[in-house]
């Protein structure tokens, strides 16, 4: 690692040549990381496209013959447009709560300053720590008194609770990098603070709930665990725990199981291709106090 | 409320802002219905006997004495530690690799870093039944190992390779995560800093020494800090990989909880081992609340909870 180290870096002593030497070679090697990190999501795409029989008879990595079969058994012998159907409902009612909770709680710990204030975005923070299973264990019986067990809107509360120690963090850390002067300037005409809040800093508070969102819809489309004790019927079931059934230690049923899994990686990828910088701005929300 | 007003006013009593704890009030009420109720009625559960659908009676403290002479625990406390020590240095020392790789002017950088983040977004069930598939007895990578004349390697089938597996993969789930952090911190140093040094003579070795490695140190405690308490909250890579198994090799914490719990239908022991689990991590909590006050450390787009 080290030889291409600090390569970019102005190292005056080192000849031009072998200045671009190792900018190559560290281009290079990206390319080459890149690519090998990316191998098991490789994997998935190209298996979606083998037949079942294929992954009993051979092992080649390429299959023989290029087919949308398992595709086609998804879309006909499964409830995989159910299992869409559920994580779409579950993401974006976990999103929606989720940012604007952490939008307000968020705005309160920035613009308020005090013990109180102080201490709750502390507690917060420690509350990142909770234990799932401690959350499940009670919920699951509470939730079986209260009939809520498979209802898909039973894990939405619970996903929201783990977005929001981040999510509150986020939101803080951006409005603290939002310029108070205006909306104090608006207090002295007059303006009330809720006023202040929702026509001064909400508008301009777009990046904040984009790396909000991108976080809050990763944790409940990807989430399994809470999803695979809450709900265990296939009509209520998300995208994790639904394939999950093609699963067994000696059968898997690989080719359904991959095309299943080629879909749920879409979003990722959008993600990836076009709101990355949300995504890393937000993932860093006050990574280094400036 | 001084910042209010500009102008001196006659002194006049302001009302209260009750906005911001207004404002607050969502978060609370939520943060006390999925966390502090079950914190009490859990702690309560831990003390009892019984299963989910017929709590027992109070047995005080005997699910924990039980527990800490149950081989079951004390293996589990032994595989949390070597797990979460494991991804912690390898997710590190791989996430700061590739930071110090894509600290420098590249054409298309958004893109490798972009290729080097999916490990970190993508569905848990995705990437365990992807590596399940490529390391399975007879599957790719015992073919390559054939091909090369080395004999199969059980991944899944003895205790030391399934908790090699188990680690190697929450090290890829978790590498992204150290790497973008690192990266931000070391896009901070001030590039004069590293031109005088350049102009010294500092090699590169000498750069990171002297310059990198002392501006990323707080942050690199806070990230170890967190990327424990991520290892230890583990449930998924483990579970979606081996359930715990072979026997009971790799079950941490969390999948010897859940096991108790929803398999066993023994509430007080799973509650119990649930609560210390819970202490545990607020052993780190509180360590990282103590670093945290330099470096606010990444708020990770946490796919893998």
């Amino acid at each position: 690692m080290s030889a291409a180290a600090a390569g970019a870096a102005p190292f005056a002593v080192r000849a031009a040549g072998a200045r671009r030497r190792g900018h190559r070679l560290r281009v290079w090697a990206l390319v080459v990381l890149a690519i090998g990190a990316n191998i098991p999501v490789l994997v998935v795409l190209v298996n979606s496209l083998k037949s079942t029989e294929e992954f009993l008879i051979t092992n080649s990595i390429l299959p023989l013959h290029w087919t949308l079969s398992n595709y086609h058994i998804l879309g006909t012998q499964t409830d995989f447009w159910s299992f869409v159907r559920t994580s779409v409902s579950v993401t974006a009612l976990t999103t929606v709560i989720s940012v604007t909770v952490a939008i307000l709680a968020g705005y309160s710990l920035s613009r308020t300053v005090n013990a109180f204030t102080a201490g709750y975005a502390r507690s917060v923070l420690i509350l990142q720590m909770f234990p799932i299973m401690l959350e499940l264990i009670p919920l699951f019986i509470l939730f079986g008194y209260l009939r809520l067990i498979n209802s898909w809107f039973s894990v939405v509360p619970l996903y929201v609770a783990g977005v929001l120690p981040y999510g509150i963090w986020m939101a803080k850390g951006f409005f603290d990098g939002m310029p108070r002067e205006m909306e104090e300037a608006a207090w002295v005409d007059g303006c009330s603070h809720f006023g202040s809040f929702w026509r001064i800093a909400l508008p301009l508070s777009g990046p904040g709930v984009a790396a909000i969102s991108i976080f809050s819809f990763l944790l409940s489309w990807n989430e399994f665990l809470i999803a695979s004790v809450f709900l265990r019927n296939p009509h209520a079931e998300t995208i994790p725990v639904g394939v999950f059934v093609f699963v067994a230690e000696y059968q898997t049923n690989w080719g359904p199981l991959f095309a299943a899994s080629t879909l749920a990686l879409i979003p990722a990828f959008l993600f990836v291709l076009f709101a990355q910088r949300y995504m890393v701005q937000g993932a860093l929300a006050g990574s280094v106090k400036q | 409320m001084p910042r209010r007003g500009v102008l001196t006013q006659a002194p006049r009593r302001r009302p209260i802002d009750w906005l911001p704890y207004a404002f607050l009030a969502p978060s609370l009420l939520i943060f006390i219905l999925i966390m502090g109720y079950p914190f009490i009625v859990g702690l309560s559960y831990s003390l009892r006997g019984g299963s989910l659908l017929d709590l027992g009676g109070f047995v005080g403290l005997d699910n924990y004495a039980q527990l800490l002479q149950d081989p079951d625990f004390q293996h589990s406390v032994v595989f949390t530690a070597i797990f979460t020590v494991g991804t912690v240095v390898g997710s590190y020392l791989i996430g700061l690799g590739l930071a110090l790789l894509l600290n420098a002017e590249l054409a298309g950088r958004g893109l490798y870093r972009g290729a080097l983040l999916i490990p970190w977004i993508i569905p848990s069930i995705v990437s365990t039944q992807s590596f399940r598939w490529l390391m399975i007895q007879n599957g790719p990578v015992d073919v390559m190992l054939h091909a090369l004349g080395l004999s199969s390697i059980p991944f899944f089938a003895t205790p030391g390779w399934a908790a090699f597996t188990v680690t190697l993969v929450k090290v890829w789930r978790s590498y992204p995560f150290m790497m973008v952090s690192c990266l931000a911190a070391l896009q901070t140093i001030d590039p004069n800093l590293t031109e005088a040094a350049a102009a010294d003579g500092a090699g590169r070795i000498a750069w990171f020494k002297h310059i990198a490695w002392p501006h990323i140190a707080t942050l690199s405690v806070v990230l170890w800090i967190m990327m424990a308490i991520f290892s230890i909250h583990d449930f998924e890579t483990i579970w979606l990989l081996t359930q715990g198994g072979p026997g009971t090799a790799t079950m941490n914490l969390m999948v010897l909880s859940y096991n108790y719990t929803f398999i066993g239908d023994n509430v007080g022991y799973g509650a119990a081992v649930a609560i210390i689990s819970l202490l545990v991590l607020m052993a780190l909590a509180l360590l990282l609340l103590r670093s945290r006050r330099e470096v606010v450390a990444a708020a990770p787009v946490e796919a893998a909870r």
